[in-house]
């Protein structure tokens, strides 16, 4: 495997790079000199020699492909490979698209949603998918015990709020609702089920509330809480699709092992050595297999960026880059950039994604507006762009990414500003001149090296600017989550990505102070009317001007938040590897890409 | 030898208890309270007092020691604060990685060692010696973080002979234990000099050129064989270290071994997981070593002798 290179310099970098790479981060100046189409493809004299499957990177182990409970990138990732959507999205234009649905309607008050379903659309198994598995699926991922840390999603479906939190009809104490895992449970509840039924056949029991039935074998009708011009595009996502109940039933937290799982996607799962490999082989029942270029996906754990571009260099992935597939790592974007092999592989794209940091509004001294204002102001994103990130990334002043549906255009000037001579004024007009007697408090973020290296910049700006001290709080993913859940955070950082290109996935979902995360443990009123609003009217303008005024309540108002920046992904692509594009907001359509002889 | 083995087995299990005792205690020497240092100071006290009962951190400390070696025994580790799955299963997915390459970086050691060692003693103070003790001091000098991105840089982007990372197929494991073996390489070799030196000077050795032998046979059937006994306790010993190497070159390579599952424990403070990593490693040595007590004594009976 003779590789046509030289030894430059540059290798003696990232040899450095590689050295230091788990005890110092370096930081040298970046000029963001790079810019590449998207979607274009470059055809470039390189070495052919790659194996017949696509291999990519992922920075951390695959815990769950179980739909209902995935929630990081990398696993929504994966089951989006294996399990088909109802809709899709269009890579261009983010239109919703048919999938499993061919068609749908809606009624003339908004709140009945009738898809109809392919009927070629089978299991790995070969068995068709039915109307039944989506409507089983739903009822399994909104089930209390089953504990979806994505349950939210399924709140638009009538009665599936109450239904999740067990105050829908509980005089109707048999609950036929499909238990996550358990297989005797599963079958004593059957049991109790049909026992109870034949005797209060007038007491419908909690699952037949739910705003979702299977009319016949192909066609699904959803009612929902209020009109939602956006529903179809909501279907598109994981807590949606469709689950082979059988073989949930059977194997119960088994199931996704690849000797029992059963797949309606494009991918099944055929290997799964936990922290080092996951292998994904054709579905050869999918409704589309003919159109599979990729017969297998390797996806491996690499948790060093810096050794997944050596891989990536040597011929050993395909692909690496973006939230998903390993960020490249920051400190070699010069050195790709300048280099005339690699710079060809560089794809610059936008991801629906925003970096933040969040308030817990409820702790002082942040429960003071003007405190909350004096911090954004303190925080220069252009300089935390050019020197830390050293990305493409552009600076947020307001929280939903545009171009998503709702987002406000940067020009408008919503949000805070950096201007540290205004950050000092709010701040003494606080009750902290000069940061006299401010607390020292704690930033709070799930580590990783680019989060840990803002936070440091963020501190230092902090102190620089307004004399308060910061004290970083690294910590894991779950119990990052639990202190946000639990509002035990002070500020905290945040990334959010589009689940679906609509901004009542980013302002309501997350801010909403009763129907949303709400890590900010806010409780404002005219905000959740703007939300509650704009979920329920139809014409787009008017949705328009309501999410750009809960916008200016969130960031400009109360700035709740401090958006940092709308992130953009760096990718290097091999030149054999065809028709691949970007979905910004996640879902990669890997059974469209080639990967060319 | 009976005796010796009774009691080299009774020192064992001390040895052992004592191991446990003080990965046990590790929990408790931790500043300050070690379920708040777990799950950081903003959890709530409802999660701390679960984890608490959780690891049992609830009960007397006699009884938590206790219950430490009664789980063991039964070979429960308990679960992980982080994937939450039993931590026997965790490592016994990840520990034949890590055997696979300390024998690897063993083999890499013993290679390299056995030669470069003789060469320097058969041609003591020449140019071959002073290239070959030099060897043996960058060997012994380099730390793993820096020789495994050193040689991903030569063998793999340069000359692109192996892998950068991997676990497929026999190329993958060639860089890690090179970067494993090396520094045990070097000191093996200076060990292979010295002895194999003391032991040219010996009679025997001069009866055996005296008889008319060959160099050769005479080198390989009466030296080395008789310098071997305290390479074999070096290697013994070095295992250990091999062990500990592992942790930095797993994580170099990305080798899914208990190396890496310990840099990956620790940043995500699963503490259970940490140390069920380091009672697993240092068993492992305590072991290894008494198997080297006992080779030793098998092929030497003056030491079981001495005993």
């Amino acid at each position: 495997m003779a590789k046509n290179m030289t030894f430059p310099s540059n290798r003696l970098t990232l040899s450095w790079l590689l050295c230091i790479a788990t005890l110092l981060s370096g930081c040298n100046p970046h000029d963001a000199n790079m810019s590449s189409a998207q979607n274009q493809s470059v055809a470039v004299a390189k070495k052919p020699s790659h194996p017949n499957y696509l291999r990519i990177p992922f920075s951390g182990d695959v815990s769950t492909v179980d739909p209902a409970f995935a929630y990081e990138l990398n696993q929504i990732e994966i089951v989006g490979q294996m399990f088909i959507a109802l809709t899709s999205f269009d890579p261009n234009s983010y239109e919703t698209l048919p999938e499993l649905a061919t068609n749908w309607q809606v009624s003339q008050d908004g709140t009945v949603y009738t898809f109809h379903l392919r009927k070629d659309a089978k299991w790995s198994s070969g068995e068709t998918i039915t109307a039944h598995d989506v409507v089983w699926a739903i009822k399994r991922n909104l089930a209390p015990e089953t504990k979806s840390p994505n349950v939210v999603t399924l709140y638009i479906i009538k009665n599936g709020e109450a239904f999740n939190k067990g105050t829908l009809n509980q005089s109707t104490a048999s609950s036929p609702s499909p238990p996550p895992h358990n297989k005797k449970k599963n079958e004593k509840q059957e049991k109790s089920a049909s026992a109870t039924q034949p005797q209060q056949p007038s007491a419908p029991s909690p699952s037949s509330q739910l705003g979702v039935r299977a009319l016949d074998d192909y066609t699904v009708e959803f009612t929902l809480e209020h009109p939602a011009a956006y529903f179809p595009a909501i279907v598109s996502m994981w807590t949606y699709r469709p689950l082979p109940r059988k073989v949930i039933e059977q194997h119960g937290d088994q199931w996704t092992l690849p000797e029992y799982i059963q797949t309606s996607g494009p991918y099944t799962l055929k290997e799964w050595q936990k922290n080092y490999r996951l292998v994904l082989s054709k579905n050869p029942h999918y409704y589309r297999a003919e159109k599979v270029a990729i017969s297998e996906v390797h996806y491996y754990i690499v948790p060093e960026s810096t050794l997944g571009l050596a891989m990536y260099e040597n011929n050993e992935l395909d692909l690496i880059g973006g939230q998903v597939y390993l960020n490249l790592p920051q400190t070699d974007i010069p050195r790709i950039s300048a280099d005339p092999v690699l710079r060809q592989d560089l794809y610059v794209g936008p991801e629906f994604c925003t970096e933040w940091y969040g308030f817990n509004v409820q702790q002082p001294p942040f429960d003071k507006v003007l405190v909350r204002k004096a911090i954004a102001a303190a925080i220069d994103k252009q300089m935390l762009i050019d020197i830390v990130i050293k990305g493409a990334e552009s600076p947020a002043s307001t929280f939903t990414r545009p171009p998503v549906f709702g987002a406000v255009a940067p020009e408008e000037g919503i949000g805070i500003l950096f201007n540290p001579t205004q950050a000092k004024a709010w701040l003494a007009e606080a009750g902290y001149p000069e940061g006299k007697d401010f607390p020292k408090m704690t930033l709070t973020f799930n580590f990783s090296e680019v989060r840990k290296e803002v936070a440091i910049a963020v501190k230092t700006m902090l102190k620089h600017y307004l004399n308060i001290d910061l004290e970083l709080q690294p910590t894991d993913f779950d119990r990052y989550m639990a202190a946000l859940g639990d509002h035990t955070t002070q500020i905290f950082r945040n990334g959010w990505c589009s689940d679906y290109p609509d901004a009542n996935n980013w302002l309501y979902e997350v801010f909403h102070p009763t129907k949303g995360y709400n890590w900010i443990a806010w409780k404002n009123a005219e905000f959740a009317k703007q939300v509650e609003l704009a979920q329920r009217v139809a014409d787009p303008k008017e949705r328009q001007r309501l999410y750009r005024r809960a916008e200016q309540i969130l960031t400009q108002e109360e700035v709740a938040i401090v958006p940092l920046y709308f992130s953009n992904s760096q990718f290097l692509v091999k030149p054999w590897v065809k028709n691949w594009f970007n979905m910004a907001f996640g879902g990669q359509h890997i059974e469209d890409w080639a990967l060319e002889n | 030898m009976l005796t010796f083995l009774l009691s080299r087995l009774l020192s064992t299990l001390t040895v052992i208890v004592g191991v446990i005792t003080l990965v046990f205690l590790l929990i408790h020497i931790v500043p300050g309270d070690p379920i708040q240092v777990m799950l950081g100071e903003t959890a709530t006290l409802a999660a701390q007092d679960e984890l608490r009962h959780q690891l049992g951190l609830d009960q007397p400390l006699l009884t938590q020691w206790w219950n430490a070696i009664w789980n063991l025994l039964h070979g429960n580790l308990g679960q992980s604060l982080h994937s939450k799955e039993p931590i026997t299963d965790i490592l016994a997915q990840r520990l034949p990685a890590t055997i696979e390459l300390a024998i690897a970086g063993l083999l890499v050691a013993i290679v390299i060692a056995f030669p470069f060692g003789s060469l320097a003693a058969l041609r003591k103070d020449t140019a071959w010696d002073s290239g070959a003790m030099v060897f043996s001091l960058l060997g012994i000098s380099i730390p793993h973080f820096w020789l495994g991105p050193l040689l991903i840089l030569l063998f793999s982007l340069q000359l692109g002979w192996f892998p950068v990372s991997g676990h497929e197929n026999v190329s993958s494991i060639v860089l890690p234990a090179i970067t494993l073996g090396t520094a045990l390489a070097a000191i093996l070799a200076r060990m292979v000099r010295a002895t194999l030196l003391e032991v040219l000077n010996e009679d025997y050795i001069r009866t055996a050129r005296a008889k008319g032998l060959r160099e050769s046979t005479i080198i390989v059937h009466h030296a080395l064989r008789n310098a071997a006994l305290p390479i074999i306790t070096i290697l013994g010993l070095q295992l250990g270290a091999l062990l500990g190497g592992a942790v930095i070159t797993e994580t170099v390579f990305a080798w899914p071994g208990i190396g890496q599952l310990t840099v990956e424990a620790i940043q995500n403070r699963d503490y259970p997981v940490v140390q069920a990593c380091v009672l697993l490693i240092s068993i492992t040595y305590v072991i290894v070593n008494t198997f080297t007590d006992v080779v030793y004594a098998w092929l030497d009976p003056r030491v079981r002798y001495r005993d």
